[in-house]
């Protein structure tokens, strides 16, 4: 069978532009052109997730009946007997625990937003928040996993590497999709990540995220091993590519070449990463921007400032985790210092890309695995409360390409416990980061044991309102 | 190109193939060309899920498709004008034409051919091949019957010859020895195994070789690291903190039923249920591993129903996988969209996994129940060694036994009840408090009198504070034991050591409606433990309390005893899984704040570091002295008092000869005791004595429970014999039947991928209509019946032999030399005109770099190690440290490497090995900058090529061409050409000149890796040596079976 043949083939049943294809193939890495349903109004991806769950009671939806209502009982009229966690399930008593914080309206689009979010506010006109985000899970690895992969069990590939394989790459030194971790300040040693959130599940293994990381060589096993520098390191690629290439015309394997390329690229990181990871060439302004944390490596800081390097680079997709927020007890205590980490990166990075002419082509958002229930978790005191896991409603918001600024989508009801009006399920928001970039979730596929599989299952509706 | 396209070509491939290999299809095959059409393009809306169909038209059974509807039919054999089928697909109407525009799908021109040439050629209809019971087929005849050296070859060779393509002449002999030894060993082969193969005039030289390695345990090395990926086998549970588990000893299981070439039906039936057979084996009970391998969910607050539901969902979708290449999982929520599996077959299937005794929440560490002891061969001798003693010891003891209860009467006739022998018993006692005299002012405040003495009084307000005594967390065994008298019936804490409010995180023994109470908190309700008796205790009177626990986190670990007797008791909550050590004092009358204090007296509290037995618990129960019990008359001393009194004479009285027998059982005892806790253990399955019910979960959710069903098999394959009971034991006979249509077939597909690089039906884990069908259907046939129903009749599903047939064929042996010509021909190899040239897996790549190396340590099984890894990857994620092992452990082979599910090794990951979450039968490939990265800067292949450098050294002369000529053998099996070599020579000249320079570049380079420095770092040339040793690991030829 023709290659040629077979690979347009392949491109008919998926759909697929030929650049996208040649992204698969490193020796013909081209100007990136993608896959594209429709125009595209976003060409990178920044996640900005916020792990462990932060509650949207104290940041973002606000309730303001409730402050009357403290201590009483969660109403049966709206807890409606749905299923709780095994942590508070059998709590005897489900006392109604207000924010004790502050919320006013923010920018010309009336945002409401906590007082723990002030430079969060500051960008809110350029913000559009989901109030009726609502997921399946209650639990945080389902929660999560299916956050990042559309299904709650682990084996699907996650979003970042459903963009690798559909839009290829814009960079031939850097890789397609990176991952960068953070710990939260407020609540250390929570919540556990995994690799899946980031791999590529039955994808090619070429698609899954590369993590950055700030403690050791930034890009696993990146540096030559002490006593090879680099021309020590080019020489050894030179005599490899020489024996390679002797190889390939005695056995004609094409993987042969590609191997060769794939040396040549690894070669390329060892230089294009710690230059990226070079902060030294930022202004002092940047940082006063991104705050004191930003020339803390492994910081949300740093990582948003790196995030904004990478997608000026051209990466695809670049997802920061940033732990911390599970906060069953003591929540006040532990939210301070959740909002302290993210706040002003996270506001920085929208302000940063737009200054510099990227945010109106990447997509921006922000948001945990679910949200935090009304009701206290152990004892309500006059200063202190925790909420247990809420998956029935929970706020996110979206920013930059693609996206109608200024908006909020959904209402909650007076509890923040239920969805009054416009759900927007996990997977109409994948469908719609989808969407900004010019894919249509249904369309993307890939075929495994028989079956094609989407990143939204078979479920998953745009939600319009919020696209340009 | 080839494998970077892998995985996206399953329909071209029918397509694009055939046509360029056979430009004009004499006949059109339904099964080969048809379904495949239907089942992709039609069957999601008229295929076998009844509540997706459209307009009630059914295209995948014949009565469906043929069936009159209103005077149309969608095929009328012959008619092609007629057949609506045809009409739509070749419409131009959008509201005509099929597949509709929105489903995506879209025939092209050849396919819309072939649906016509059949429907014109009668549209002979047959069912789904791979539920068709394989029959032997007819060896082809071919041209050139010498190329045949097995019937294999026949059938390649005949497809071959009618796509007129010439296949590659044989191989070297060192190519194919290299090839053979990666793909039965996972390594390559010795430089003795090389020059004496090389120079082998036997005429069976090349069956000696396969031989050879089928009877090498690294065989069984091999073959288990495929397996442990469709068993899901890892080293955590997998969930959220992932905590460790110990399967390892399956795992070895595995290694030696591979080693002993169990027969695939028996290796089969131990594994699905070998805890059914008749009198099962330790063995045949730890084979039962494979279905508890799945992952395990402990995360707090789950609703332990849902992943009880879960677990059993992997069972189905892994078993189907693994033994018939089906996608049952996809009828879990609805019936399945192309193959005739119901959503209600998927539950009868369910049923048979869904007897486990088991809970949804998994332990946070270590197995979750069931689990059993699995002692290794080694450790089996140990124990009875141990126990043979124990027996000798307790023999001995039972020859003097008579003599005691007389020895006891003269003992007591020595003792003036005056002055006789204070005695209480102390061991294992940490800490007591008789409430006796005592200098406080506080104390002696709250002393009442007391059942031995005085006592102290609570009066729900006091309660004394200890300090640090009693410090014990859920793996711990200790027992809590006190005289106590409660005061009405408000009871309260007896003695505790936890967070001072109701439900703290702590221990607490507590009288609660006048039952006794033991309360294990880590985080009340969602971990814990309760655990009450069934009787209560009466108030207002004394009674002796005790209450043990075996450090095994569980309710069953726990024993009441009310005044020296063992009483029922009962569990309230079950959950307990995290430690429930507490930093808070030891209190005695409070905990639970200040509404959970005591009412009542308490006297002679202890505490004891150990699991006290029936017996010492009513000696503790006994409040009387030795004094007071022997003035009492013989026959009216209680069993209590006689046990203390025999206690007593035992470690006072007794001749040495008693004494010496008693010590040696009690040691000998606690030895075993120990011994067996050290024991490694594995999960298993078992069956609860009453099934649970099982009931349809109607969208798949566990809350959702439907009709109920029992177990059964779906209705495309061949049903059970009526007279078993249907249990796990009846399915995997049933599996095992030779006649059973799938089996075989898959099992025998997986062997020639691992051999050929790719299935004959590439989709090894689809052989339903949306699978690949086979490239070469009448060969699947025969090595399916060949394997379960061998022609000689003996050697039924022997693994080895079915290896055999395929290494020692002529395709096997052939180049993969690929010309331009066979690479636009045949561009994956599928007709097999050349050797097969793929990629390395993940664990050989760096198990040969340990083996050329000479740093290999080879031992069969034994617990995971934990190898190099980046520092730091645990704790960024998780929170935990990886403690990496180092000696011997550093380089064993990979697949003892420890597998954390949720942060797996990655350099095994960036060679595409499955992750171990679910089920992989697939083998994958690609080929990465990361895989660069990891070759040339990991620091076990560095200091691979600083030891293989010093190998070379060593086992060649010292000139710079021997050197590299050895070394070169060592990784590739063959001697360097002379341009290779030169390019060698020239780039070790050229690191020279640069290392000759920097001695600190020159000690860095050589202090890699912690096995033993070579003598002298200062050497510049071993800094050389090493940096083109790498050279080699690197190559691709190295990382590639050719």
């Amino acid at each position: 069978m023709n290659t040629e043949l077979s690979r347009r083939a392949w491109l008919q049943r998926t759909g697929i532009g030929t650049a996208a294809l040649a992204a698969l193939l490193p020796t013909t890495v081209h100007a990136a052109e993608t896959v594209s349903h429709f125009p595209a109004r976003a060409k990178r991806v920044i996640s900005l997730f916020q792990s462990g769950a932060p509650s949207q009671l104290d940041l973002f939806d606000w309730k303001p009946g409730l402050a009357n209502r403290r201590g009483e009982e969660l109403p049966e009229s709206i807890r409606r007997g749905q299923r709780l966690t095994g942590m508070t399930a059998t709590q005897t008593s489900f006392p109604v625990a207000p924010t004790k914080y502050q919320f006013a309206q923010h920018g010309e689009s009336g945002a409401w937003i906590s007082e723990l979010l002030p430079h969060t506010a500051k960008v809110a006109d350029k913000l559009s928040f989901i109030k009726t985000l609502h997921t399946e899970a209650i639990n945080h690895d389902p929660a999560v996993t299916f956050f990042q992969t559309g299904a709650q069990l682990a084996g699907r590939p996650s979003l970042g590497a459903w963009l690798a394989y559909g839009l290829g790459s814009e960079n031939r030194d850097l890789p397609t999709f990176v991952v960068m971790i953070s710990q939260g300040s407020g609540n250390p040693n929570d919540q556990p990540l995994y690799d899946r959130l980031w791999g590529s599940g039955f994808l090619p293994s070429r698609y899954q995220g590369v993590k950055f990381r700030s403690v050791g060589e930034p890009v696993l096993y990146l540096s030559n091993p002490p006593g090879i520098d680099g021309i020590a390191r080019r020489r050894f690629l030179d005599d490899l590519a020489k024996l390679n290439q002797m190889k390939l015309a005695d056995a004609g394997d094409p993987e042969i070449a590609t191997r060769i390329a794939q040396y040549e690229m690894a070669f390329r990181m060892q230089s294009s990463v710690p230059e990226l990871t070079d902060l030294s060439s930022e202004s002092s302004h940047t940082f006063e921007m991104y705050g004191p944390d930003a020339s803390k490596p492994g910081t949300f800081a740093a990582n948003c400032l790196l995030a904004r390097r990478l997608v000026e680079r051209g990466v695809r997709c670049v997802q920061l985790f940033h732990r911390g927020w599970d906060q069953h007890t003591k929540l006040p205590t532990q939210i301070v210092g959740q909002c302290r980490d993210t706040d002003q990166p996270a506001a920085a990075l929208i302000r940063d890309l737009e200054q510099r002419g990227l945010l109106e082509d990447t997509l921006v958002f922000w948001g945990g695995e679910f949200g935090r229930t009304v009701y206290c978790q152990g004892t309500l005191t006059a200063n202190d409360y925790g909420r247990d896991h809420h998956p029935r409603c929970f706020t996110a918001w979206m920013a930059g390409g693609g996206i109608k600024p200024g908006q909020s989508i959904g209402v909650t009801d007076d509890y923040s416990y239920n969805i009054a009006e416009r759900p927007v399920h996990v997977h109409d928001f994948q469908a719609t980061i989808l969407h900004c970039l010019g894919i249509d979730h249904t369309r993307l596929t890939f075929r495994s044991q028989g079956r094609d599989f989407r990143l939204t299952d078979v479920h998953g509706d745009v939600v319009t309102e919020l696209v340009t | 190109m080839r494998s970077l396209l892998t995985g996206f070509l399953t329909v071209a491939w029918t397509a694009g193939f055939l046509s360029a290999a056979e430009p004009s299809l004499a006949h059109i095959d339904f099964n080969r060309d048809i379904r495949p059409i239907l089942s992709d393009a039609c069957f999601q809306c008229h295929g076998p899920d009844e509540n997706k169909r459209q307009a009630n038209l059914r295209l995948d059974t014949k009565d469906g498709a043929f069936t009159d509807l209103n005077g149309h039919a969608a095929i009328i054999p012959g008619d092609v004008t007629k057949s609506t089928l045809l009409q739509r697909i070749v419409s131009d109407d959008p509201d005509e034409q099929m597949p509709p525009a929105k489903s995506g799908k879209q025939l092209t021109a050849d396919q819309k051919q072939k649906l016509r040439q059949w429907i014109a050629e009668g549209a002979p209809w047959t069912g789904h091949w791979s539920f068709i019971a394989p029959k032997r087929s007819a060896i082809p005849p071919v041209t050139k019957q010498e190329d045949v050296a097995q019937p294999i070859d026949a059938f390649l060779l005949s497809r071959l010859e009618q796509a007129e393509i010439t296949p590659n002449s044989p191989t070297d002999r060192a190519t194919w020895l290299r090839r053979v030894t990666f793909d039965l060993t996972g390594l390559p082969p010795s430089l003795d195994e090389l020059d004496l193969f090389l120079t082998d005039e036997h005429p069976a030289a090349f069956e000696r070789v396969v031989d050879r390695l089928l009877a090498s345990p690294r065989y069984g090395e091999r073959m288990a690291v495929r397996w442990l990926d469709a068993a899901r086998y890892a080293d955590t549970s997998g969930y959220q903190s992932d905590g460790e588990r110990f399967m390892w000893r399956w795992r070895d299981w595995v290694i030696d039923a591979y080693n002993q070439n169990m027969p695939f039906d028996q290796f089969t039936i131990e594994q699905l249920a070998g805890d059914l057979l008749p009198n099962p084996t330790l063995e045949q009970r730890i084979a039962t591993g494979f279905h508890r391998n799945h992952r395990g969910n402990s995360e707090g607050g789950i609703v332990p129903e849902e992943y009880a539901a879960e677990y059993v969902v992997d069972r189905v979708e892994t078993t189907y996988t693994v033994w018939m290449g089906l996608t049952m999982g996809c009828a879990r929520c609805h019936s399945h969209k192309f193959d005739p599996l119901t959503q209600r077959e998927f539950y009868q299937s369910f049923a048979f996994f869904n007897n486990v005794p088991e809970f949804g929440r998994a332990l946070k560490y270590g197995n979750s129940p069931p689990y059993i002891a699995a002692p290794t061969s080694d450790q089996q001798r140990a124990l009875t060694q141990l126990e043979d003693r124990l027996s000798a010891g307790q023999r001995t003891w039972k020859q003097l036994a008579p003599g005691i209860e007389q020895a006891i009467v003269a003992w007591e006739g020595t003792l003036d009840p005056k002055t006789a022998p204070a005695w209480s018993f102390t061991q294992d006692r940490l800490w007591t408090d008789p409430f006796d005299a005592t200098p406080e002012e506080a104390r002696i405040r709250f002393v009442a009198s007391g059942k031995i003495e005085s006592a102290a009084r609570f009066d729900g307000q006091n309660f004394v504070e200890v300090g640090n005594v009693g410090a014990f967390g859920f793996l711990d065994k200790f027992s809590l034991a006190a005289w106590i008298q409660p005061q009405g019936d408000r009871g309260g804490t007896i003695l505790s050591r936890m967070t001072d409010v109701e439900h703290g995180d702590g221990y607490a023994l507590v009288l609660d409606n006048g039952r006794l109470q033991l309360n294990l908190i880590k985080r009340w309700l969602d971990d814990a433990l309760r655990v009450e008796t069934i009787a209560t205790i009466p108030a207002n009177e004394w009674h002796h309390i005790a209450v043990t626990y075996d450090g095994s986190r569980l309710a069953s670990g726990i024993r009441f005893y009310l005044d020296g007797q063992l009483v029922p008791h009962r569990a309230n909550l079950d959950l307990l899984n995290q430690t429930f050590a507490s930093k808070e004092p030891l209190r005695i009358g409070g905990g639970n704040g200040p509404q959970g204090r005591f009412h009542g007296l308490i006297d002679e509290v202890a505490i004891y570091g150990s699991v006290l037995t029936s017996d010492e618990a009513a000696t503790v129960a006994t409040p009387e002295t030795v004094r007071e019990i022997v003035s009492i008359p013989r026959d009216r001393r209680t069993a209590g008092q006689q046990r203390k009194l025999r206690a007593a004479f035992l470690e006072l009285g007794a001749a040495d000869d008693i004494k010496a027998a008693q010590t040696q059982v009690e040691e000998l005892t606690k030895q075993v005791e120990i011994f067996r806790e050290t024991l490694p253990t594995v999960m298993v399955m078992e069956e609860m004595p009453t099934p649970r019910a099982t009931h349809l979960l109607l969208r798949g959710e566990y809350d959702k429970p439907g009709e109920r069903v029992t177990a059964g098999l779906p209705a495309c394959l061949p049903s059970m014999p009526d007279d078993v009971p249907k249990d796990r034991l009846a399915l995997a006979r049933w599996l095992t039947d030779p006649r059973h249509p799938l089996t075989a077939r898959v099992a025998v597909n997986r062997l020639w991928q691992m051999v050929f690089g790719t299935g004959l039906v590439k989709t090894v884990d689809d052989f339903g209509s949306q699978g690949e069908a086979a490239s070469h259907p009448e060969l699947l046939d025969w090595l399916a019946v060949e394997f379960a129903q061998p022609a000689n009749g003996d050697g039924a599903w022997d693994t080895k032999r079915m290896l055999r047939l395929m290494l020692t064929s002529a395709a096997y042996r052939r180049s993969s030399h690929i010309t331009p010509e066979l690479l636009r021909r045949d561009p994956e190899n599928r007709l097999l005109a050349r050797g097969p040239r793929v990629r390395l897996s993940a664990e050989m790549v760096r198990d040969q770099a340990l083996f050329a190396s000479g740093l290999l340590v080879e031992k069969l099984g034994g617990p995971s190690v934990k190898p190099y890894q980046p520092a730091g990857l645990w704790k960024e994620l998780a929170d935990t440290d990886y403690v990496q092992d180092h000696g011997e452990k550093l380089y064993r082979r990979s697949l003892y490497t420890f597998w954390k599910r949720t942060i797996p090794p990655p350099t095994m990951l960036s060679f595409d090995a499955a992750g171990r979450e679910t089920c992989v039968v697939r083998e994958s490939r690609t080929n990465t900058p990361l895989q660069a990265l990891i070759l040339m800067n990991d620091v076990t292949y560095v200091e691979g090529a600083r030891l293989l450098a010093e190998r070379a050294r060593r086992e060649s002369s010292l000139a710079l061409s021997d050197r590299l000529t050895h070394a070169f053998r060592l990784v590739l099996s063959r001697p360097p050409r002379s341009e290779e070599l030169a390019v060698l020579t020239a780039g070790w000249q050229a690191q020279r000149t640069r290392f000759e320079h920097d001695p600190e570049a020159v000690r860095q380079l050589l202090s890699q890796g912690e096995s033993p420095r070579v003598t002298d770092v200062r050497d510049a040339d071993r800094a050389v040596d090493t940096a083109i040793m790498g050279l080699l690991l690197n190559l691709d030829e190295a990382i590639t079976k050719e």
